[in-house]
């Protein structure tokens, strides 16, 4: 690997806040000299340029990437406050790779969508979302915990005013009520980090905050730690486990701490609400994927009724109240409840359908809610409302809007050969396999979405254009279309053809399996048949998706985690 | 006869160069007066501006070199062997140098607010390095008397500063208030030190820790005592009454001078009395200290949230920051002691900065004192609204500043004592403070500018301030093991907070 590939991942991280404070620097120069500074149009591109440069960096780390390999890749450790264990550590997986590529790949098309959205202090709001971008990536690929707490939290700041300054008329509430949700989980997660890093240093005798062994180093990180199951209340898994979910809980959101996410989706501008659905809620599902199941993997396992049970809750409940929105923006809002509330839903049937689709869904979710998200930005700036009763008969005067909308709803939906329904299906059968129960309530969710989404679609779309404010808009424009047209690109793409991504993702999943069943000490820690698991994982990942269930599908329904690892191995 | 003492000067350096600073000042302002006639008043004011806050500057300073050498050295001397007194220490020299640190950026932080508010007199600068002098004393006392010695030189100066604005009635309130309710703290203090005088039969600290017995009632009221003695000095619930009020009324120049140094000095002396003479009685102070410190929390952080005056919002929330501060009093560890210097050393700059922010409003005599005030200041003045966001964020503790790293080593250091109760407390009141702060920025940068005449230049002085206070707050919040300095290399503030309490620990 060469020089530049080894520092890869922090370029990635770090570029998007270098541009930003680059161009903050210019300005406060500028000011300082008397002079007038970039002007705000000259922002723009930079910003873009900066933002798509950051995209083509991380399609090499996808080249570089390495599927066959367990473990983290691309790792870089240097000392930051070493004295207590703290240090700059990143690293990929199969799952952080594709939340690292998700969000470099939303950020341009975000930045583009609203090129005309902003007028209002333009150089602070590109200030902030380059700073968010580096914040968003430096969550994913943080391997140290402190690291991670730093970016987890020092993300909202920016959020907090794109939605505060450049949202709707709720805005100032909206951005407070984020920020507070998100603060009381957090705060109590790191204390559950604090009680995890003195257990550590208690069975170690040294102080750290690495989630893995760094290379070269020969003790292991803190998934090495052993959890006492009881003892003192706030040394347990189960406590522990329920601090982290609960500040993981409230970003996703599950049920019933999701009622910041309605008032934050509506209030901000389009590209906040892009953000927080493509990229923010996932930090919620990738905090579990990454921090809480595999540290305190019997709590995960004890509490596993319980968040399935808020899962599907949350997907009927989020759909329900989809349902009866007025508002599109809302209704989007809703939906995704409902389609987080499937990942949450994989991720708990903790086996290898379940996790991979639950990855899956994760990326599709950003895609098809972003891209709602954008079509419902640009409704609102040709008419300004987002009420569904206002609409009717759009596609007759923007057919290609109509069409975009069209496959991005039943992208939405999960039609199949679209994004949507490869994630749902693994998360369906991995739920059967796991708790059948779930399975079949969650389906119903499914169907419920179709509903809400094909009335609003219905409604909005066709019937007469009875308004006549409705008779004259004008349909997409180039940029428009280009920022359509990347976004369906990927949706049909992962639809037809997943397999680069799950081949990508199964590996990380079945390395988090194995890795869960070893801390809970069921099977014996069997270090050779690591590399074993790869090389026969990809051959198989390379099978359709329906090939997958019939592979699945002879298995007990009831079959327990163990035998669904082992049967995969 | 009797033979002189060996007294050794070089102990009590930076006091003397404090106190000679201060007497300079004084005769400055004598012979300036005289020439006011002569010259007219424009010009003597410029001079206070200029030659006064600047001796005041060049000796704090000296002091701040002085002790930082002496930090470095290392080593423990004291200024009198027969009768130990004060006493040259890591411990004392650091706390020193911060107070020096912060007293300098408070005189920078004056010079225009001062002739803005027309209080432009040179006693200011002298009474500022007075009290400077006594907190000096107060840290590097190790018995009681000199303990006293220095809290009243530190104080009486205070109250004068606190109604410096002599012809605003509420400046007028505030240093009264201060002044009553100081001087009963300072009766029940000397109250107790009598009391533990007759426990333990002498008033050194080694004395008291020799001479406890923890079953004697008289011991236990005394010390207690003692606490509420500083409770008073700290804003400790319920002892916090006056804070609002008197931070309210003072000139926003003094409450920044005071509601940092004055906390700096009397945690640093609480720490001292707890590691070196009231050992023996840990046990039961953890007690107090942790109903104390919840109180603490829970009172500043609640009522802060109601609070339409900056100032007062302000005072509540250095009540609640002394809250956190004390978690570290109840954990008693060498851990606890060093996240409350670094933590302290936090405050200072932050809190600092803040009130440097409303100072640098503060037009023609008015205070900007209205948290409405700040609406829209984003578009007024866009650098101030940036260092205020930034030292808001970091009084609430998010990551990336000061402020967060100051509370990550006291939860680090109360995680590992096991106090988990009080820590859920602070942590879910963190939440509470976090409504109130954001509440600043989001006037500043979500709403509209009001009618409300700011000063629309900011004096150098006041820029050096802020920005030396803004870069503090990030650079200790990203690398508080190496802060870098252009001048000095980076600086490892983290390893000074440890060495600074190690010696209580036999570090």
């Amino acid at each position: 690997m060469g020089e530049f590939d080894q520092h890869l991942l922090t370029i990635i991280t770090f570029f998007p806040l270098v541009t930003a404070l680059g161009l903050m620097a210019t300005s406060i120069l500028a000011k300082l000299l008397g002079a007038d500074g970039l002007p705000a149009s000259l922002w723009k591109p930079i910003a873009l340029a900066s933002s798509i440069l950051t995209f083509l960096l991380s399609l090499r780390l996808f080249a570089v990437f390495d599927p066959l390999e367990t473990g983290f890749q691309l790792v870089e450790h240097a000392p930051w406050i070493p004295e207590y264990g703290i240090q700059y550590f990143v690293g990929i997986d199969g799952i952080s790779l594709l939340m690292v590529l998700l969000t470099t790949f939303l950020m341009p098309i975000i930045l583009l969508a609203s090129w005309n959205d902003i007028s209002k202090s333009l150089r602070n709001y590109l200030f902030f979302m380059l700073s968010l971008e580096t914040g968003m990536l430096g969550a994913f690929v943080s391997l140290n915990l402190f690291q991670f707490y730093v970016f987890w939290e020092a993300m909202l700041v920016p959020m907090y005013f794109i939605i505060g300054v450049w949202g709707g008329p709720r805005r100032v509430y909206a951005a407070v009520k984020f920020f507070l949700f998100t603060m009381v989980g957090s705060l109590l997660m790191l204390l559950a980090m604090l009680v995890l890093y003195y257990l550590n240093f208690d069975q170690t005798g040294v102080l750290n905050f690495d989630l893995v062994a760094p290379p070269g180093g020969e003790m292991g990180g803190l998934l090495q730690t052993v959890v006492p199951v009881d003892g003192i209340w706030w040394k347990t898994q189960t406590w522990l486990f329920a601090a982290f979910a609960l500040a993981f809980a409230i970003k996703v959101p599950m049920f019933p701490l999701h009622t910041w996410l309605p008032d934050a989706h509506v209030e901000a501008p389009t590209s906040g609400s892009v953000v927080l659905a493509g990229v923010l809620l996932k930090m919620g599902t990738y905090g579990f994927l990454r921090f809480a199941i595999p540290l305190f993997p019997s709590a995960a396992v004890e509490f596993t009724p319980l968040m399935m049970t808020l899962s599907v809750i949350g997907i009927v409940y989020g759909s329900l109240v989809a349902m009866v929105q007025s508002d599109i923006k809302k209704l989007v809002a809703y939906s995704s409840v409902a389609h987080l509330g499937f990942v949450m839903l994989g991720i708990f049937a903790l086996n290898v359908h379940g996790l991979t689709g639950g990855v899956l869904q994760m990326v599709n979710h950003g895609l098809s809610t972003g891209a709602l998200f954008i079509l419902v930005g640009m409704l609102y700036e040709r008419r300004h409302t987002r009420q569904i009763a206002d609409f009717g008969g759009e596609a007759r005067p923007m057919p290609v809007f109509a069409a975009c909308f069209g496959v991005v709803t039943m992208s939405s939906i999960g039609l199949p050969m679209l994004n949507g329904f490869v994630g749902e299906f693994l998360i369906l059968v991995g739920t059967f396999l796991a708790a059948p129960i779930f399975a079949i309530i969650a389906t119903s969710g499914v169907v419920l979405a179709a509903a809400y989404m094909l009335w609003m679609f219905r409604r909005v779309m066709f019937g007469p254009v009875d308004n006549p404010e409705n008779r004259g808009l004008i349909d997409l424009g180039l940029r428009e279309k280009v920022v359509m047209l990347s976004l369906l690109i990927p949706i049909i793409w992962i639809g037809v053809y997943p397999n680069p991504l799950l081949r990508r993702i199964e590996p990380s999943v079945i390395e988090l399996i194995r890795q869960l069943e070893v801390r809970r000490g069921v099977v014996e820690v069997e270090t050779e048949v690591a590399p074993e698991v790869d090389s026969e994982a990809a051959p198989e990942a390379e099978a359709e998706p329906e090939a997958k269930t019939e592979t699945a599908k002879p298995d007990a329904p009831d079959s327990a985690l163990p035998d669904e690892a082992e049967e995969r191995l | 006869m009797i033979p002189a003492p060996d007294l050794n000067l070089s102990v009590l350096l930076p006091i003397i160069l404090v106190a000679i600073g201060s007497m300079t000042i004084l005769m400055g302002e004598v012979l300036l007066s005289r020439a006011d006639t002569v010259l007219g008043r424009e010009v003597t004011e410029s001079f206070i501006g200029t030659v006064l806050a600047g001796t005041a500057i060049f000796f704090f300073a000296l002091t701040l070199w002085a002790s930082g050498v002496a930090f470095a050295g290392g080593g423990v001397q004291v200024f009198n062997p027969d009768n130990p007194m004060y006493q040259l220490d890591p411990f004392s020299s650091f706390v020193t140098a911060v107070l020096a640190l912060s007293a300098l950026l408070s005189c920078a932080l004056s010079i225009t607010y001062l002739s803005e508010l027309r209080i432009n007199h040179g006693e200011y600068y002298a009474l500022i390095m007075l009290s400077a002098s006594g907190m000096m004393l107060m840290v590097a006392a190790v018995d009681l008397i000199a303990v006293f010695l220095g809290l009243e030189l530190m104080s009486i100066p205070i109250y004068v500063l606190a109604g410096f604005d002599r012809r605003k009635l509420r400046s007028n309130e505030s240093a009264l208030k201060y002044f009553l309710i100081g001087s009963f703290a300072s009766a029940i203090l000397l109250y107790g030190m009598a009391l533990l005088y007759g426990v333990s039969g002498g008033t050194s600290f080694e004395a008291l820790r020799a001479g406890f017995d923890a079953d004697n009632p008289m011991a236990l009221v005394g010390l207690g005592l003692v606490v509420v003695g500083f409770a008073f000095k700290i804003s400790m619930v319920p002892f916090h009454q006056w804070t609002p009020d008197v931070y309210e009324g003072a000139p926003s120049a003094v409450t920044a001078y005071m509601s940092v140094t004055v906390k700096v000095a009397a945690f640093a002396t609480l720490i001292r009395l707890l590691a070196m003479a009231f050992g023996p009685l840990e046990a039961s102070l953890e007690t107090i200290f942790w109903v104390l410190s919840a109180l603490t929390i829970v009172v500043g952080n609640i009522m802060a949230i109601i609070q339409e005056n900056v100032k007062r919002m302000l005072a509540y929330s250095s009540i609640a920051h002394a809250g956190y501060l004390m978690i570290g009093l109840v954990t008693g560890t060498i851990e606890g002691y060093s996240a409350m210097i670094f933590y302290l050393i936090a405050y200072t700059f932050m809190n600092l900065g803040a009130f440097g922010v409303v100072v640098a409003l503060a037009n023609r005599g008015n205070d900007c004192e209205r948290i409405a005030s700040f609406a829209g200041l984003a578009r007024t003045r866009p650098g101030l609204a940036a260092v205020m966001a930034l030292f808001m964020l970091s009084l609430a503790g998010i990551p990336g500043t000061a402020g967060f790293m100051g509370k990550f080593k006291i939860f680090m250091a109360a995680v590992n004592s096991g106090d988990i109760w009080l820590l859920i407390i602070g942590v879910l009141m963190s939440v509470v403070s976090v409504y109130y702060y954001l509440r600043i920025p989001v006037l500043m940068y979500m709403r509209e500018p009001e009618d409300e005449s700011h000063r629309t230049e900011i004096a150098s002085g006041e820029g050096a301030v802020l920005v030396v206070c803004a870069l503090a707050v990030l650079a200790l919040g990203l690398f508080p093991n190496r802060v870098p300095t252009l001048l000095f290399g980076d600086l490892d503030v983290l390893d000074w907070a440890n060495r600074s309490v190690g010696m209580f620990f036999g570090g």
